[in-house]
């Protein structure tokens, strides 16, 4: 199969990919039966998509092992349209008459949508490709010894442990690797190949009523990339224990987090829960032309909205690019072979475009920006965040922070909330510390903070520049009913935010 | 057309990983499950769905050391392999003191009906059920939502002997109507089958909530009293189970309710219990590492009385296994699934009647945790919040940010429907729950629709 070179960005580590445990031509014949199928049962468009999971997940506690697991699945979902209705049917088995059989489903769902009529579904253009891609990776995590992470995760709880008053020192690491084969009636037939490794640190102490946390490098089990073993060993879990351990335990005996209006400063890793849910979620069009009202609900953005809509401060440029590397939400083409792409979703804090699919980009006149992505095989595929990052600026965090006569520095995201618009949200914390005349003083617990999306961003004075912008993954962004988990990413440099609500109390 | 593997075949499957040499111990979890969903947005159907899959998990223990494996590969050759792989990995770590051993044989309780007719619904007959739900909302009006049916098959087998399958299916239809000048109202029906739903019952209470919520009016936030319907209280149930009711959590001091038992935790009048047996939920009679379901007094008249556990914490906590293990590794540890409130005397209209000032609240959205041993969580209303005025709805509000006390809201429970409902939760699964009168409820924010 003939490879396609992605201008060297996204070209294979010296390890290259691990070898499919079936053949990607048997499996990629599967996939082209399936579309072949379906087109005899009646449909006018189909796409067969086979997907191959597998993941493996090391959790170590207080120095004791609390889980260890591989998880393998396989299958196919078949994709169709007919007379301009969806349908869609997935089976784990792989044979011609299951092949068969479930392409007739298809068939037979999408018929039944016809019992309510609507306009057509039209596919917006895109060229049939045929090519092969696979993440950037040096060395395989699947392959690194089980005794390697493990001691990798013993050392770093131990370390912790060392710090007297913490009661729960955790470490984990998650690789998942994703094959897809994709064949569409149009003459697509793409194969890819990402893996995913992270790992992080959490330590818990507890006293008097209160329970505190503080985690290393992200909350929620750490920094997940796009990458090989090289990415775990770079995170450095066992140099930053005792730190992590030690902050946890004063937050126990720090002073609440005030209640007021005053200048904020976040770090990336809570800019980045930020981004995604009050700009990645709000610009996916399917949300915004109503698909998603019953489940998450819709967005506060509009059609009309394309080049006018002032959504930040002219500081704030925010791009959705499935071409970076090392990003949970990179690939060479989407699960409808659209190219990945760069496309700007804020220009100097002006809304210019959203992130769609063939089907919702029609409707606006327009091409998909390639962002239909499925929970594996047994999920239709559904508009999801690639890499949405906001454009470094200038500076770092302390810069930030020496420039900021009074406020408060929020790091490490706990809790997010958002409301069915995507307007009104509330974060939460793990750590905080009074900014008094560009320095950090007291220490703050159980902080939070509360806005509106677009006086929120349109506060923004400081974003902070390419030294300190983090390509984080978010490996569990739900969506759709059924209920599916996405990986998807995003770049975030720590920022400053003007009169926002911090300290709120039940 | 999809169908139950059926008991001795599953038996058949996980013998090949039971029979992995050089183990001390094999747990076999076995999961097959189908189904359609017909998803529709503006009135029309525009995702739908269906898939089968058919999952094994097992679990070997080798001198204390524990290694698990799932694969979609049901084979008996596909089950032997994952034996072979979570052996692998239990070789290599270090023994996990706290393993209680594996489930002891014991008898299972009969499960639910399985209901064939909702196993084998049709795309059509689904299309049908959203056109008779869609055909209720009044002009200007679209629905969105989902109706699903579903079918499994969950089996748990082990080296020491216990083996216990169960089959259960689950109907369920939920939507959300929207209309013009910000109207919006939900409604959703959970059953174990799709005889027990009406589509259409459920578009028109949701449409009618959709009208009267109309051109909402800005309020400002503070505290007010609320009567809250089913759905929000579901909310409030479910994390409850995920902050406080997990024996893990409890026996590590993280529990809301750590160092509470026979204390008061809410109003004399509030029970909370967890029973998968019960008719009035959809349960499994078994836990996921296969030992037997019972009721768990959780909250007895208002009075914190136990919590949930699974064989590794009630080994760490000194207590017996209550059922509710997770499938493994879990390192949450246990949860309770099927969540019940006690129902008391009330109805919704008379709890208005008896608030002077207040608000109705519908359900909440996208609810988070603030501060797990305060049991404090936040979240937004959304589709259908109404003020009430001299014990009536005067007019429907913007949606309002709460951040609240799950514990200082139930100990403020003036009233208790007398009609329960099995209502989701965002997060979590369903709870049967009635609606709540609640003297004080902190809103801390507010949107604009």
């Amino acid at each position: 199969m003939p490879r396609r070179d992605r201008s060297g960005r996204l070209s294979a580590g010296p390890a290259g990919p691990p070898a499919p445990v079936k053949g990607p031509q048997r499996v990629l014949d599967v996939a082209k039966q399936a579309v072949e199928a379906a087109r005899a049962a009646g449909a006018d468009y189909a796409d067969g998509r086979v997907v191959a999971d597998d993941s493996e997940s090391i959790t170590v506690r207080n120095q004791e092992m609390e889980g260890i697991d591989r998880s393998t699945s396989e299958g196919l979902g078949i994709r169709v349209l007919v007379n301009g209705y969806w349908g869609f049917a997935a089976t784990a088995r792989q044979e011609p008459e299951e092949i068969e059989r479930t392409a007739k489903l298809a068939v037979e769902i999408a018929k039944a949508a016809a019992r309510l009529p609507m306009e057509p579904v039209v596919l917006a253009p895109v060229e049939p490709v045929t090519g092969s891609w696979h993440s950037p990776m040096q060395v395989d995590p699947f392959n690194v010894p089980l005794e390697e992470k493990v001691a990798m995760l013993m050392e770093a709880t131990r370390r912790m442990q060392s710090v007297e008053g913490l009661a729960f020192a955790e470490g984990g690491i998650d690789l998942f690797r994703r094959r897809t084969i994709l064949a569409t009636s149009e003459g697509t037939a793409i194969e890819q190949t990402t893996v995913q490794s992270g790992a992080g640190i959490e330590g818990t102490a507890l006293g008097d009523g209160e329970l505190q946390r503080r985690s290393f490098p992200n909350s929620f089990r750490g920094h997940i990339s796009a990458a090989g073993w090289e990415h775990i060993l770079k995170l450095g879990l066992i140099e930053e224990a005792e730190r992590t351990a030690t902050e946890a335990v004063e937050l126990l005996s720090a002073e609440e987090c005030p209640s007021e209006v005053t200048t904020l400063v976040l770090d990336s890793g809570q800019v980045e829960i930020q981004i995604h849910e009050s700009i990645g979620h709000p610009v996916e069009l399917d949300r915004v032309l109503g698909m998603e009202e019953a489940y998450a609900g819709s967005s506060f953005v509009r059609p009309e909205d394309r080049g006018s809509l002032r959504y930040a401060s002219p500081l704030v440029s925010i791009t959705a690019d499935a071409s970076l590397p090392g990003g949970l939400g990179s690939f060479g083409w989407d699960d409808e072979g659209v190219p990945a792409q760069r496309v700007p979703i804020l220009v100097d804090g002006v809304f210019e475009n959203f992130i769609s699919s063939r089907e919702t980009a029609s409707v606006l006149g327009l091409t998909s920006s390639g962002a239909m992505r499925a929970d594996g095989w047994a999920h239709y595929p559904l508009i999801r965040m690639t890499n949405i990052s906001i454009e470094p600026r200038e500076g770092s965090l302390a810069d930030i922070i020496g420039d900021t006569d009074d406020g408060v520095f929020m790091s490490t995201n706990t809790s997010w909330s958002i409301d069915d618009h995507r307007v009104n949200f509330q974060f939460g914390c793990e750590i905080a510390w009074r900014i008094e005349k560009g320095r950090l003083t007291t220490m703050y617990r159980n902080p939070n903070y509360t806005g509106i999306t677009t006086e929120f961003w349109g506060s923004c004075d400081a974003v902070g520049g390419r030294e300190e912008w983090t390509l984080w993954g978010t490996p569990n962004c739900g969506k759709g009913q059924p209920g599916q988990v996405a990986r998807v990413g995003h770049g975030a440099s720590p920022s400053r935010f003007r009169g926002v609500q911090l300290g709120v109390r039940g | 057309m999809t169908g139950l593997i059926g008991a001795d075949e599953v038996r058949r499957i996980a013998d090949a990983a039971l029979n992995l040499p050089r183990a001390d111990g094999v747990e076999v979890l076995f999961m097959h499950e189908w189904g359609g969903l017909t998803r529709f947005a503006s009135s029309s159907i525009h995702q739908s769905t269906h898939r089968e899959d058919t999952g094994i998990r097992v679990r070997v223990v080798s001198e204390g050391r524990i290694g698990v494996t799932a694969t979609n590969d049901f084979s008996p050759d596909g089950a032997l392999r994952a034996a072979e792989s979570a052996l692998e990995m239990a070789n290599v770590v270090a023994p996990d003191p706290q393993f209680p051993g594996l489930a002891p044989p014991a008898p299972i309780p009969e499960p639910q009906a399985f209901d064939e007719p909702t196993a084998q619904t049709t795309p059509s007959e689904r299309a049908e059920a959203v056109a008779q739900l869609v055909a209720r909302c009044p002009e200007g009006f679209t629905a969105a939502g989902a109706y699903e049916t579903l079918a499994s098959e969950v089996a748990v087998a082990n080296t020491e002997g216990q083996f216990c399958w169960a089959p259960s299916s689950q109907a369920s239809v939920t939507t959300v109507v929207t209309g013009p000048d910000g109207g919006s109202g939900f409604a959703e029906v959970f059953a174990a089958g799709r005889s027990e739903l009406d589509p259409a019952a459920v578009g028109k209470r949701a449409a009618d909530k959709a009208v009267a919520s109309r051109s909402p009016r800005d309020l400002e936030p503070g505290r007010y009293t609320v009567i809250l319907e089913p759905a929000a209280v579901s909310t409030l149930v479910g994390f409850l189970a995920w902050i406080g009711f997990g024996g893990r959590s409890l026996f590590e001091g993280r529990s809301c309710f750590t160092g509470k038992e026979g204390q008061l935790v809410a109003a004399p009048n509030v029970t909370i219990y967890d029973d998968a047996l019960s008719e009035g939920t959809l349960g499994l009679p078994f836990d996921f590492e296969g030992v037997p379901r019972s009721r768990v007094d959780l909250i007895g008249d208002g009075v914190f009385r136990s919590g949930v556990y699974d064989l590794r914490t009630a080994k760490q906590a000194g207590t017996t296994t209550t059922g509710h293990a997770l499938p493994p590794p879990n390192p949450e540890g246990p949860f309770p699934l099927n969540l019940f409130m006690a129902p008391g005397e009330a109805d919704v209209d008379q709890m208005i009647a008896s608030t002077e000032h207040g608000l109705l609240v519908t359900r909440f959205h996208y609810t988070n945790v603030v501060h797990p041993v305060e049991s404090t969580i936040t979240g937004m209303t959304r589709d259908g919040t109404f003020l009430i005025q001299d014990g009536r709805v005067a007019h429907p509000v913007k949606n309002l940010r709460f951040t609240q006390s799950i514990l200082e809201a139930l100990t403020g429970t003036e009233m208790i429907g007398r009609e329960t409902e099995l209502a989701s939760e965002f997060f979590f699964s369903a709870s049967r729950v009635p609606a709540l009168k609640v003297s004080s409820f902190n809103f801390s924010g507010r949107s604009d629709h």
